[in-house]
Formats: C-alpha cells, structure tokens, sequence
C-alpha cells in the first residue's frame, strides 16, 4: 500500500498535518478511533493484563539498558560491575532491584493473562495465532529468566544454572549436545556466561520486541476477543482515550507497586527462587551446597524430575520427566486446537475445569518444592513425607474453596480434572503413595470419568451467571 | 498404556542373576566351589565376584598356595575374601605361609586363629585378620616372621620361632623387655632408612627419659605403658592414618585408656604427693583445645601429647609449663616475660600460663577474667595477694572498661549492619571497619599480658577508632535510607496525583459524551 503524496506541497497542519501528508496517518488515527474493547460481561480486569505484561517488559528494556552501561560480561568483571552498580552508581541500586522485581512480576501477569485467556476461551477462532505468539512470548520470557540469572556470576545463579542446565541431558538423543552448546562445554564455565549474555541482551529481546510486535498487530487486527457466545461485543469501550487512559493508570499503579517493593525488599522477598542477594562470587572449583534451587517459574519441573525414579518405562527418570514437561507444555500450545467445542464458539467446561486443575497441580508442585511444612530449619532437612502431607492439606484446602466458588458464584458444574488432581494429591500427601502411582491411580480414575460422561451423551453444560 | 504405566510403578525389580564365574585355576577353583554339609556354598555371591575380579597374578599366588595346601579350605578362603582389601594385600597373605596357616579356621585352633571376626571365632582378639592385614610393617612386607623370627616361606615352625623374647610365663609378668625389642629395628637408623627414612630413632633413649620407662624399665611396674600400650600389637599403623591409636584424635582415647582408669592409676601419686587425678582427659575434651581438636578437627590443637611429649611423656612442672604454652602462643609469653607478674609469679613459684588458665581444662578466655573486683580473676588475686596497689586495680579497670567497649559496640553496630544489608545499603565500608575492630579486640587481649596501659592502648586505639568509624558509617547507611523512603514518597504521590488527574480527565470525556448524547 502506498500513501498520496499529490498533495504533500500543501501547508498547515501543525506536526500531525505535515507528518500526515507523508506517511498517511489519517486511517490510524481513524481505526484507533473506532477500536473499541468489549465490556459488559466478564470483569475488565481481565483486559488489562496484556497491558500490564507490556508495562513490566517495557520497564525491562529501560532498566536493563541502564545496567548495560555498568555491566560488563567476564569472569573477573561480572560479579564486580554488578557490585559496583549496586554500590557505587547512583541509583544503581533502584535500577536493579527494578529490573529483578519487573522480571518476576512480568512473569506473574504473563501467567496470569494467559490462564485469564485459558478460561475465558479468547483462544478460539480466529484468535490462535495470539495465543501461539503469546505463549513463545511465554517461553521467551522464561528464557529471560534463566539466561538472565546466571550474569551476576555468583555462587547461587552459578550452581543453580549449573543444575538447571543440566536437565537439559534428559532430552532423549540430542541431550548431550544441547548441554554442550547451551554451556559452551561440558561444564559451567565463562564460556556459558558469554553465551547467556548474548542471549539475554541481543538474541532473546530481538525475537521477543518482533514477537510482541507480532502479538499486538493480531490484536489491533482482530480487536480484542469478545466474551464467548457473543460474535461482538454487546457494548463497547472506546479503545482511545478510554481504554488507553484507564491503561495508563494501572501502568501508573504498577509503578508505585514496582517502585515500593525495589525499595523495601531490594534482594526480594527472601523466598526459594525468588531473591537475588549477590552473596559469594561464583567459584567453579566450590563444592556446590544443598538446597539451591532454580527461579520459582522452574520450580514445578525441578519437583516434577525429583518426583520420578531413576528408571521409569524403560527410560532415564529424568528423560521420562522432561518427556512429560515437553508434552504438557506442547498441549499448552494446541489448546485453541485441542479445545473443539470453543473452536464451535460452544461452552467447553472441561477446558475451563483444565485450567483450574492446571493451577491446582501446578500449585501442589511448587509448594513441595518450597518444603513448606518440612520442618527444614538450619542444617536439618525437611522431611519429604511432613512436606507432601502439609503442602496437601493447603492445595486440597485451596482447591475445596476455588470448587466451591465456582460451583456458587460461576455456577461452573464441571469438576472432573480438578476432582482428579485433588484425588491424586490426596493419595499422595494423606496416603504417603509415591506421586507417581498416585498420579496413576487419578489418571485411571480420570479416564473412567470421562468415558461415563461420554457415554451419558456429553459433558455438563457450563452454566454462566 | 496405564495398566502398563502401573505395572511399572508397582513392579518389583526382579532379582539379578548371579554373575558367570571365571575360570579359575582347578586348585582354586576346588576351594571356591566348596559347599556346606547342607549343600550351600560356603563362598558368598559377593566374594566369589571378588575372586571372579582379582588379576591374573593374584588368583595364581592363591591358586599356588591352595595347590600346596597351606590355602588349606574353603572357609579360609571365604574369611581371605571377605576382608576387601586391595589384590596387592591379599598377593603379601598368599605368599606369607604364617598368615595363610594362621587363618585357617579348619586346621587351627582357636587359640592360634587370625580371624577377621576374632570374637565370634572365639579367638584373642589380639588376632585380629583384618587389624594384621592393615599393619605398617605387613604392609611394609616384614610380615610375622620380622618379629616373630623364622621366614614367610617356612612350611613349617622353625625352632627359633619364639626365642627372641623372653619365655611365656615371664614375658607376660615383667614386659620391660617390649621396648627393647621394638629398638631392634626402630633405633637402628641404617635400617630405619629402608622403610621410613624421616621416622625418627630415638624412640627408645626417649622413653627411657619419661615416666612410663622409669617405671617400667628401672621398677618393672607392669601397669605402665610401653610400645604395644599405645600403638597396639597386630593392627600398628602410621600415626598419619585416622585409625591409629596414636593420631592426634585418638590420643586422647589411647592415654585415657590408663590415665583414665581410676583402678589402673591407684597408687600412683603427684610430685606433691597427691593422688593422680583420672580426670584429665574429661576436662581436655571440654576444653578450648580439646574442642578444637575432637569437634572441629583442628589437627594443629594439641592433644595429650602436645603438652607433655610422647616417648619422652613428663609431667610438665612449674618451670616448663609455660614453655609448653608458648610453643604456640609465643606472643604471649614474651608480653609476660616483659611483664611486672613474671618476678612475682617466679616468686610465688606459680606456673604462668597454668595459674590464670588452668591446665586440662583450659576454656577460651573472656573478657570476664579481667577487672578490678573480687569477682574477676585479677580483682580476686590481688586482694590475696597484692592489696595495696592502687594502679593495677586502675589499669585492670581500664582492660575491662576498653574491651567491654569494643565488644558491646561491636555487637550493637554488627545487628545495625545485618538490617541494613537486607535494605540493599552499602554495608561493604562497616564491615572492613568491622574486621579493623575484632582485629584490634584480638590484639588487645593478647596485649593484656603485658599488663601495661601503654601497650595495651596502642593496640586498643586502632579499635575504638574503628567502632567510631563504623558507628559513622552505619548513620550515613541510614541517611541514605531515609532519603530513599522520602524519595519514594514522592515519587508515589506524584504518581497518585497523575492516576487522579486521568481519572478527572476520564469522568470528564464521559460527562461530554453524555452531554453531546442529550437531544
């Protein structure tokens, strides 16, 4: 498409009018008036996490090219540069507390909009490329975290990248290799802190801003996805000023949030996997200590590959772990394609109970991970059997209240992968079964579930307020 | 695919076969097949795996010494194996007649037995297979016949055997005898060298100096200690080894095996008459030196030895006590020996170091020893005896008011510090200044047995100048702190103020459009 310039001689105008006689920014401005977002029936909270997603990366960018004016990649200058911005730079200190606490909190709004999206369907047609691009956006920025741990090159992101990576040697046939070029050798070394510098500061944001370039053209292309059962919007939000206002006021928001957690708990908030004391500087010749953990996003699959015995089905534990981590994250991805009824535009309650499940599950996994109620203290370790048995009676608790929310409040009557979820969390936290075998026993459960309903004719309607 | 996911979940391993023996030599292999009268093997799974693994030379030397029958039956063979050693060993067992005789619980009585479990075959337990096999000089291939004469290769007992020491009724009644019979070797230097050229040999004209050899070599009193009390009989290592009897963490063990014994010291009496304690080694282990040593594996604490040597072991009395202590805190010493307390202490005929810190039982030494009142170990002597001195009652005075200074302010700016590094301050400037005042706490205890106000100053002021410092440093930490907060109270209220402003300009766009929307 080209833009007229017969008349680019003409005068007046101001910036816009000149501007606009050369680029043609007269139908943007007109499409912009006109975009309008759907309210009216879900929450619009739900609207807004995109936006916040877009805050935090954008708050990434500013403060991580603050810290690459100070940092400098190497061996003898990492754990330093960042020691010096820290203490020495003024404001140092704000710019990477914000840069640790925007990264978690992107991860936390991404999740959240994503499973937001999950339940509310705004997957189906002819919207899957938005949520395919949102979730490598997702995978992108778990790439963020991980390659963006390591740069500090202290003892914990040390060790910790050195178990994470190591993972990678479960992934059948090409296990070894993937090691090899992720750590640029066989083991951890400076070689792998180059690498993951690359990644972090010019490979990974490059794809991410054309991914998210990507993600918000689908979006202002297609507008954004009207409740389920509605083809348009019943009433509309003017996209701008309205949409955009209310946006910026919760950017605003996010701000004060970012602002006050960068300065009253500038090392995090002291949890597993969420704080970022620089400690010790990394010392490849260390004996690794026990108990370090990766980033609390990794944490379900570091449980999950605890969880699995040395062999299972013929394979390596840990290759049938990261096989199961590759599958559910695969279905993840097809959703909008495994999700037949909402790709009819029809109530799929079984997907929106697969979300609640996922949480539930995903939940289950992180709190084991944490050992909380392990009696863990000092040099004792937590007690795995103590640790399974309190973090059931909290998910079990959590799940009781969520179905009861949804049952009342929803009206949702579709329970059978959160029943199956809890089935298996109690026989492996009140029963003491291995989480495997428990795991085996609600599959079974599942599956028998799901052919009685099948058999019935098909699945409960989803009831909606 | 689930019912086969269970059954894996639930399968039991199935148990592994057992492992293919190897071809074995047929005089071996006769031994290594040799059953029970119940028909069950006599070699377990897991020894014949051991012999299936053993190199070539080794299964020959056994093969060989079963083919001559001194490697004389199965069990013998099964006890051989069972000792996990490394095939080097078990080459030296089966080129060493004695031992393969020896160990054969077929053909030896009990009495004679090596066996790895000496109890259960109700053997000495001096005769210890698996103590015998661990031995320096086994090891060093001296093998029985170094001490016991005659030669590895004998097929039978040479007459000899025996002969080099006393006869049985005597040998065991007066052992005065034990450590010239160790000398034989271990004071011979040009046969030392084969072994160990840095082992010293002058074990013999030591012990002859100390107690142990006074009574035992000059009263042939039986109960005191000779070569074998301390480094034991079959199952002698390298002091180096951590199960030696005289490592420096069993030392304390191996003299409290007598010293500790209040029915094997009765008798014994002090330089000053007094019976000889047996507590010694309880209060070691709850000293500063004993916890060093026994807890945090500190090998250069000192254990029994340390302080009152080992083949030349004395009591260390007042005039060599204090030389003792300052092999290691020399600094000490010298401050002492500069010291007014010297003369006094030489005086009163006191051991030095020994009359402030104790003996076995020495604690780490606080601040709470120093100071002018009676309740202080100064305060408390010196009302004894040193009344009318008014300037050591002000300089103890001074000690304990300077260091109870740095300790207390030490300890307040240290919980400023850790409260601070968990608000993100830089808190690298305090703790150097930290480090600069424990160094100077260190020093100035040390100073105090100069017992002098000067020196003692001199190392204190580094000290006090510090805890200013960080003092200094830890409100400029908070200062920092406070302009943070006021800065993000700002910055929040601006931001507010901008929230409230869009949400204006929003009520207002609305208003409008309602405004236009009327007819």
């Amino acid at each position: 498409m080209s833009v007229d310039t017969s008349n680019i001689a003409k005068e007046g105008g101001g910036v816009f009018g000149w501007l606009d006689r050369r680029y043609g920014l007269t139908p943007l401005v007109e499409f912009m008036k006109h975009k309008e977002v759907p309210v009216g029936v879900h929450s619009m909270f739900w609207y807004y996490l995109g936006g916040a997603t877009l805050f935090f990366f954008m708050m990434q960018v500013c403060t991580g090219s603050l810290l690459l004016l100070f940092y400098q990649a190497g061996e003898s200058t990492s754990y330093e540069s960042i020691r010096f911005i820290t203490t020495k730079v003024p404001f140092g200190w704000l710019v990477r507390s914000m840069h640790c606490w925007s990264a978690h909190l992107m991860i936390i709004s991404l999740v959240t909009h994503m499973f937001s999206t999950m339940m509310l369907k705004a997957y189906r047609p002819p919207r899957e490329m938005t949520w395919v691009t949102g979730f490598i956006l997702l995978s992108l920025a778990l790439g963020f975290g991980f390659s963006g741990y390591l740069l500090p090159w202290n003892e914990l992101a040390f060790f910790a990248t050195a178990v994470g990576t190591d993972s990678m040697k479960a992934v059948p046939g090409i296990g070894d290799f993937l090691l090899q070029v992720l750590r640029g050798g066989t083991d951890v070394s400076i070689n792998t802190l180059h690498r993951f510098f690359g990644l972090h500061v010019v490979i990974l944001p490059l794809v991410m801003v054309g991914l998210v370039t990507a993600h918000l053209l689908v979006i202002q292309r297609q507008g954004m996805a009207p409740p389920q059962g509605h083809k348009t919007a019943p009433k509309g939000m003017r996209f701008f000023p309205d949409f955009a206002l209310r946006d910026l006021q919760l950017w605003l928001m996010c701000l004060i949030v970012l602002a006050s957690l960068a300065v009253f708990l500038p090392y995090g908030p002291h949890i597993p996997g969420i704080e970022w004391e620089l400690g010790k500087k990394a010392n490849p010749l260390a004996p690794a200590y026990p108990g370090i953990k990766p980033e609390w996003y990794f944490l379900w699959i570091y449980q999950l590959l605890k969880e699995f015995p040395a062999h299972f089905l013929g394979m390596e534990g840990s290759q049938a772990a990261v096989l199961l981590v590759g599958l559910l994250m695969g279905a993840w991805a097809m959703m909008p394609w495994l999700d037949r009824r909402a790709q009819r535009d029809e109530a799929s309650p079984g997907f929106t109970d697969i979300g609640a499940a996922t949480l539930i599950f995903l939940g289950f996994l992180l709190f084991k991970a944490w050992d909380i109620g392990g009696g863990g203290i000092g040099d004792k370790l937590p007690d795995p059997v103590l640790t399974a048995r309190i973090c059931a009676f909290w998910w079990l608790g959590i799940a009781s209240v969520a179905t009861a929310l949804r049952a009342t409040v929803l009206h949702q009557r579709y329970f059978l992968f959160t029943a199956a979820t809890a089935l298996q969390i109690a026989l492996h936290g009140l029963l003491g079964m291995q989480y495997l075998a428990a795991g085996g026993i609600a599959l079974v459960a599942l599956v028998i579930g799901l052919l009685v309903l099948r058999s019935r004719g098909q699945a409960v309607p989803e009831v909606r307020s | 695919m689930i019912g086969l996911l269970l059954a894996a979940l639930f399968a039991q391993t199935a148990a592994a076969a057992p492992a293919p023996a190897a071809a074995l030599p047929k005089p071996l292999a006769a031994l290594a097949d040799g059953k029970h009268k119940d028909g069950t093997p006599i070699l377990t799974q897991k020894q014949r795996d051991t012999l299936a693994a053993l190199p070539e030379r080794t299964i020959k030397l056994l093969s060989d010494a079963a083919d001559s029958m001194i490697l004389g039956s199965p069990e013998e063979l099964a006890a051989l194996l069972s000792l996990d050693v490394q095939p080097q060993v078990l080459d030296l067992i089966a080129t060493d007649n004695c031992v393969l005789c020896h160990a054969d619980p077929m053909n030896q009585k009990p009495k004679a037995l090596f066996s790895p479990d000496p109890k259960a075959a109700g053997s000495n337990p001096l005769l210890n297979l698996r103590e015998l096999v661990s031995d320096v000089h086994f090891r060093a291939g001296l093998s029985c016949a170094g001490c016991h004469g005659g030669k590895p290769s004998d097929d039978v007992m040479p007459k000899e055997i025996a002969t080099r020491w006393p006869a049985e009724e005597v040998r065991h009644t007066d052992r005065s005898w034990i450590p010239e019979f160790c000398a034989r070797c271990h004071s011979d230097t040009q046969f030392m060298r084969g072994f160990n050229p840095t082992l010293p040999t002058d074990q013999l004209a030591k012990y002859k100096t100390s107690k142990h050899g006074e009574l035992l070599l000059e009263k042939h009193d039986n109960n005191a200690a000779q070569c074998v009390s301390c480094h034991s009989v079959h199952g002698i290592r390298s002091a180096k080894s951590r199960n030696s009897t005289v490592h420096p963490q069993k030392v304390p063990e191996t003299c409290g095996k007598c010293h500790a014994d209040p029915e094997h010291m009765k008798g014994y009496l002090t330089s000053a008459g007094a019976p000889l304690p047996t507590d010694q080694v309880e209060k070691y282990k709850k000293s500063v030196h004993g916890q060093a040593l026994l807890v945090k594996g500190d090998l250069g604490a000192p254990s029994c030895t340390g302080c009152h040597g080992s083949h030349a072991a004395q009591p260390p009395e007042v005039a060599s006590v204090s030389q003792v202590c300052r092999r290691c805190h020399a600094q000490n010493g010298m401050l002492f020996d500069s010291s007014r307390h010297k003369k006094a202490f030489e005086e009163h005929k006191w051991p030095e170091c020994g009359q402030c810190h104790g003996h076995h039982d020495i604690q780490k030494p606080t601040v709470s020893l120093i100071g002018n009142t009676t309740d202080t170990l100064c305060g408390k002597c010196h009302a004894e005896n040193s009344k009318d001195n008014p300037k050591c009652n002000e300089t103890a005075k001074h000690f304990r008011t300077t260091l109870d200074e740095m300790i207390a302010g030490r300890e307040e700016v240290s919980g400023e510090v850790e409260h601070l590094a968990e608000m993100g301050l830089d808190i690298e400037p305090v703790t150097r200044s930290l480090s600069d005042l424990d160094e100077a706490v260190t020093q100035s205890k040390a100073k105090v047995h100069s017992f002098s106000m000067s020196t003692f100053d001199a190392a204190a002021k580094p000290g006090t100048e510090a805890l200013q410092k960080s003092r200094q440093e830890i409100g400029e930490a908070h200062n920092e702190f406070q302009f943070r907060r006021r800065g993000l109270v700002g910055a929040i209220v601006f931001m507010m103020l901008l929230v409230a402003g869009i949400g204006l300009k929003l009520r207002e766009l609305e208003r409008s459009r309602k405004d236009s929307d009327k007819p």
